[in-house]
């Protein structure tokens, strides 16, 4: 029987106030959390902290005590369960394929209960299998039993997405698997996120799991949201000891203020580099061509600013020169002090700032990067 | 040696084996069929409504204690000589394993693939039919064979009651003491049972290698 589409995307997940009490101990206690659309959440914790209670509130596998779980404005408890999961997909730890089902018949068993016809489930599945780097001819008739635990992993995913949900769970997906496939399964699963660019919902255990793939990170302790931010708001602002624990500020980051800027700087790419006299049109082209998003203005020899593409998309009306609308950014010596960079980078809201030796090009500082090079 | 088969043949041939046979495996047919559609389906409902899952089985158990020879004779005056009694003495036999076993097996089927099942969207309804019955299969194949074990017994006692088959043949070497009748057709239907039960144990093993995941509940 087909289910309607309950969202085509999702603006936000609203958690008010939500409590969960198992007997006199809160799972869940008063939690506020906003989710936006599009963004991947990592929620961490000790276990026991209440994350995976959380997340299965959202597809009602619990309901909660009190308060409200809002998704595009609906409250999810107003919505029928089996509805409401449909639109979702699901990912936990031990995968749970069906061992009585082929690979084929896992993937497209929702399909099927949805009254999809044979060959629509069956493009969709082979298709998904694709997609998760599994030869359909190959795998489609095997049973779970005869794959590997990343195959199996690979096909939890592929039957999470077969109903092109716009909202992605994820318990631990990679939390079983040993450790070198799980990071050759996190980086398969950065290009997927890029793909689908859906909002997903990720439970991990692994702070650097969190960093590699968390767009935000939500830090819970017992039963109680702690702190929820970008990874450099947790690793430079942590509001306790526990959250300063868990992103492990203390070891990787105590040496940062002995570190400067030289140390963690990117060498500057040749293909960044833009010539002031280029006109908006064309700098759009070039940079079209060369696959990237912000470009480093040159005049003369002289830094005159960056450009990004996307101011530079409505470049038809007067044309202007690159050295006359690029923006000026941060700059900073060799020997200046990465954590002074970086805050000062946060505080104004750039993510890329520029090096200079003197007056040639040391390199760039690109914040993002920074934080990776730190883990 | 070819003495001896001349004359078991001239023997099967006095008796009617061939026909014994197939009236005896036609009864046995039709007495395990009925017992498995009504086994299962009592499986199933004790199931879906636990609260009558105790009553029905202990009422089950009760049946199961009567001796066989004792409710054919109580068959006899509601359903009369021939094939009737002793189909149905077999199906009240038989209800008993397929039932428990199938709601046993409904009931163990691990539940992290229930969870599983419910957290990608499928109802109530679906989970049972496409996870839990699917699971217990090899478990409800194990109650069939007990059963197939019990139908075969109770159709050749059927020749008492006038129902055919093997049980017949047994029946009259008995009343007119032929030794060699007796020992014909006790043997046969021995090879029978035996046949019969190592093809249910096949069936039963391969469907534990397809399905077999059920694991007793703690």
């Amino acid at each position: 029987m087909p289910t309607q589409r309950l969202f085509e995307r999702i603006d936000s997940i609203e958690l008010q106030q939500v409590s969960k009490k198992y007997g006199s101990r809160y799972a869940v206690e008063s939690l506020d959390l906003t989710i936006e659309g599009g963004e991947l959440l990592i929620l961490i914790g000790p276990s026991g902290s209440g994350k995976t209670t959380t997340l299965r509130m959202i597809n009602r596998m619990i309901g909660p005590d009190t308060g409200s779980i809002r998704i595009n404005g609906q409250d999810v408890m107003q919505l029928d369960p089996v509805r409401l999961r449909r639109n979702m997909g699901y990912v936990i730890q031990n995968i749970g394929l069906f061992p009585h089902m082929t690979i084929g018949e896992n993937v497209g068993l929702v399909p099927k209960l949805e009254g999809w016809d044979e060959k629509r489930t069956n493009a969709r599945v082979r298709h998904l299998l694709d997609f998760v780097s599994l030869p359909p001819e190959r795998f489609i008739k095997r049973y779970p039993r005869q794959l590997s635990g990343g195959q199996q992993q690979r096909v939890g995913l592929a039957r999470a997405l077969v109903m092109d949900p716009p909202l992605l769970l994820m318990d631990e997906p990679f939390g079983a698997l040993d450790p070198i496939l799980r990071t050759q399964l996190q980086e398969e699963f950065l290009e997927i996120k890029k793909e689908i660019g859906r909002t997903i919902v990720f439970i991990t255990h692994d702070i650097e799991e969190a960093f590699r793939l968390g767009d935000r990170i939500a830090i819970m302790d017992n039963a109680r949201l702690v702190q929820v931010g970008a990874p450099e708001d947790l690793i430079f602002d942590p509001v306790n000891e526990l959250v300063a624990d868990i992103v492990d500020t203390k070891r990787k980051f105590k040496h940062m203020d002995t570190l400067n800027v030289k140390d963690l700087m990117t060498p500057l790419d040749a293909k960044y580099i833009l010539n002031g006299g280029v006109d908006a049109c064309d700098a759009v082209e070039i940079m079209k061509d060369r696959e990237i998003e912000i470009g480093i203005v040159f005049e003369k020899g002289m830094l005159a600013g960056k450009v990004e593409m996307v101011n530079l998309l409505k470049c038809e009306d007067d044309r202007p020169f690159l050295r006359d609308i690029a923006k000026p950014m941060k700059v900073f010596a060799l020997r200046d002090s990465v954590a002074t960079a970086l805050s000062e980078m946060k505080r104004s809201g750039e993510y890329v700032a520029m090096v200079m030796d003197g007056d040639t090009v040391g390199g760039m500082l690109v914040s993002d990067e920074v934080l990776l090079k730190l883990i | 040696m070819i003495e001896n088969f001349h004359e078991i043949m001239a023997l099967w041939d006095k008796h009617l084996l061939t026909m014994r046979t197939i009236e005896h495996l036609e009864m046995f047919s039709i007495a395990l069929t009925i017992s498995v559609i009504i086994g299962v389906s009592v499986g199933v409902i004790i199931y879906i409504r636990p609260g009558i899952a105790s009553p029905v089985l202990n009422f089950l158990n009760i049946l199961e204690t009567i001796p066989d020879l004792a409710l054919l004779v109580i068959l006899l005056p509601l359903l009369r000589l021939g094939t009737g009694p002793t189909i149905a003495a077999s199906v009240i036999y038989s209800i008993l394993p397929i039932a428990r076993n199938t709601y046993t097996g409904l009931k163990g089927v691990d539940s992290k693939y229930i969870y599983v099942a419910e957290a990608i969207g499928l109802s109530p309804r679906d989970i049972l039919l496409k996870v839990r019955i699917p699971m217990s299969l090899p478990l409800i194949a194990g109650g069939i064979r007990i059963a197939l074990v019990f139908t075969m017994g109770v159709v050749t006692l059927g020749g008492l009651v006038a129902a055919g088959g093997l049980g017949t043949v047994l029946q009259n070497g008995i009343q007119l003491y032929e030794k060699d009748a007796i020992l014909l057709a006790g043997l046969w239907t021995g090879i029978l049972a035996v046949i019969l039960d190592l093809g249910a144990g096949r069936i039963e093993k391969k469907l534990y290698k397809r399905y077999g995941t059920w694991q007793p509940q703690k």
